[in-house]
């Protein structure tokens, strides 16, 4: 890497980069104050880690994963905490999470973020798994509250209070993913609002706005899917400000995985983003 | 109570195909079809990933058989480990063993092909081994180097030409798959990056033969006492330096009870 590279993550709006604008990015280089990846699509070499080279010399980069399994009970896989070591040492980061799901079981990695019971045990396993995690990065990460379409009958904890107890645990810090909880409060009928107002300030340090598709269930009723592939909704922008006005200026990603709009898109839903972070910094100097 | 480690291993079989055990269905609110909502994403995930990887094994046989196959495929050999680049190194003989891809008889070999592509693209950033760095190693021990091939690097014996079909499918070059003599015997081929651009090479037999003892850690010795006086071994060995091919090398003794 260059001598000189961007500082850290600021408190402004950033997008998540996928391949098909690898191209677009450098070429139109968008106002936005810093990028997202997905590190398990850089694990190797070649063409595509050189393009994050390249991202990485003009913007911020986060690294945000998607497959180590903070949930899975038999602990994590040491080739993915080394690979992400080894990205990590290349690109410098500015700030890694992950999310409070499983994608691992019997050493099969299960192309999913998968619900987690919400119980002592499983917050046990988080927190362990946490630990391992930033021993081996040698860093503080974040940790997502995850989106789901369903419940076990054995959960005792609240979500809101199992990503709390996480914090507090292992002094990770949260990842307030906005749309995650606009999905899970409508699938499983909880407020959203208490929600946010259930996780401390202080302890979340990013926020994540994205779009989800509606499916009707065939009874009146209709279940969220967290696709991030469309528009973020007008009721998750609500919950963006809420949280914005809560937990003060942070970085907060603009992320589509499917559908993906051409650049542009993404960088018109971050300006927006950005009016809102820029607001509420205001609102905090008044 | 089930253990998290149980609850898993039921959810993981009731993902890929199975039924829910009964224990697992017991525990899932508000009922067991929100489970499929899962189900459908990983499945779609997994097909995808390898969509992106064998884009002309998809094309010859259709979207909609791919989907099927790749499913199939997923259930069988699913991924490993998150790093989906690494995945997917025994489609090309899982689809030679599908009963229902037995028409195209040249599927699997373009499979096995475009998996070959596939790492080469995404193998580790590793640098080449320097043929300088040897000039430590005193002459006498040369015939106990042991080589490590760069980990871009495959080689590959298939009974079809299935790089020129790869070709010609993805152009969609109907003519050039006219002309492909699919008998023509078998094809010896050398995949590997060099300077960024994946690079698949045909080669001799013996060209082949020579390098697949060689890329396999066999001390020089042995490797030069094997190849054909009709090659020329040394302008081979600087080849595969002069070409980044090789990572590392090393004097490796054997242990006394092997010997």
């Amino acid at each position: 890497m260059a001598a000189v590279l961007p500082g850290p993550v600021p408190a402004a709006a950033g997008i998540g980069l996928r391949f098909p604008h690898h191209r677009a990015v450098l070429d139109e280089r968008p106002a936005v104050g810093w990028m997202e990846v997905h590190p398990e699509n850089y694990f190797g070499g070649g063409a595509a880690v050189a393009a994050l080279e390249a991202v990485r010399r003009d913007w911020p980069v986060t690294l945000h994963g998607v497959g180590l399994s903070l949930g899975s009970a038999e602990g994590l896989d040491a080739r993915h905490l080394a690979r992400l070591a080894a990205l990590a040492a290349r690109i410098e980061p500015g700030l890694i999470s992950e999310h409070v799901a499983w994608s691992v079981a019997g050493g099969n990695y299960l192309t999913d973020l998968l619900p987690l019971p919400m119980t002592e045990e499983a917050l046990d396993v988080v927190c362990r798994n946490v630990e391992t995690m930033q021993s081996a990065l040698g860093r503080q990460v974040l940790v997502e509250n995850p989106s789901s379409y369903l419940q076990f009958a054995h959960a005792t904890i609240p979500e809101w209070e199992f990503m709390a107890a996480v914090a507090a645990r292992t002094g990770c810090r949260v990842l307030c993913d906005v749309n995650n909880i606009a999905v899970s409060a409508h699938n499983h009928g909880f407020d959203a609002d208490a929600y946010l107002r259930a996780l401390p300030v202080g302890v979340v340090g990013e926020i994540h706005v994205a779009g989800h598709a509606v499916r009707p269930l065939g009874d009146g009723r209709t279940l969220r899917l967290d696709d991030h592939g469309s528009a973020v909704s007008a009721e998750v922008w609500g919950l963006l400000m809420t949280a914005l006005a809560r937990f003060g200026p942070v970085p907060v990603l603009v992320e589509w995985d499917t559908r993906i709009p051409p650049l542009g898109v993404l960088a018109a839903e971050a300006a927006r983003a950005q009016v809102l972070i820029e607001e509420a910094g205001h609102a905090r100097a008044a | 109570m089930l253990a998290l480690r149980d609850l898993q291993g039921d959810f993981a079989e009731a993902l890929r195909g199975g039924r829910a055990s009964p224990r697992l269905a017991a525990l899932i609110t508000p009922d067991l079809a929100r489970l499929d909502v899962y189900r459908n994403t990983a499945r779609t995930v997994a097909i995808e990933a390898l969509r992106i990887g064998f884009p002309a094994t998809e094309a010859i046989v259709g979207e909609e058989f791919f989907a099927l196959a790749a499913a199939k495929f997923w259930r069988v050999h699913p991924p490993r480990e998150a790093w989906l680049g690494a995945w997917g190194d025994e489609l090309g003989n899982f689809l030679g063993r599908m009963h229902a891809a037995r028409a195209v008889a040249y599927l699997a070999d373009v499979a096995r092909f475009e998996r070959a592509l596939s790492r080469a693209a995404n193998a580790a950033d590793i640098p080449a081994l320097d043929a300088a760095s040897l000039a430590s190693v005193p002459p006498e021990q040369h015939p106990r180097l042991r080589f490590t091939p760069h980990p871009s690097v495959t080689l590959l014996r298939l009974r079809y030409p299935a790089d020129a079909i790869a070709d010609a499918v993805r152009a969609g070059d109907d003519a050039a798959m006219a002309a492909i003599d699919l008998g023509s015997g078998p094809v010896h081929l050398l995949v590997h990056r060099a300077g960024g651009e994946v690079v698949a090479e045909r080669i001799g037999a013996s060209a082949w033969r020579f390098l697949r003892v060689l890329f396999a850690g066999t001390p020089l010795g042995e490797v030069l006492a094997g190849a054909p006086a009709r090659l020329d071994a040394a302008s081979m060995l600087a080849a595969q330096f002069a070409r980044g091919r090789l990572a590392a090398a090393a004097v490796k003794e054997r242990a006394p009870c092997d010997a």
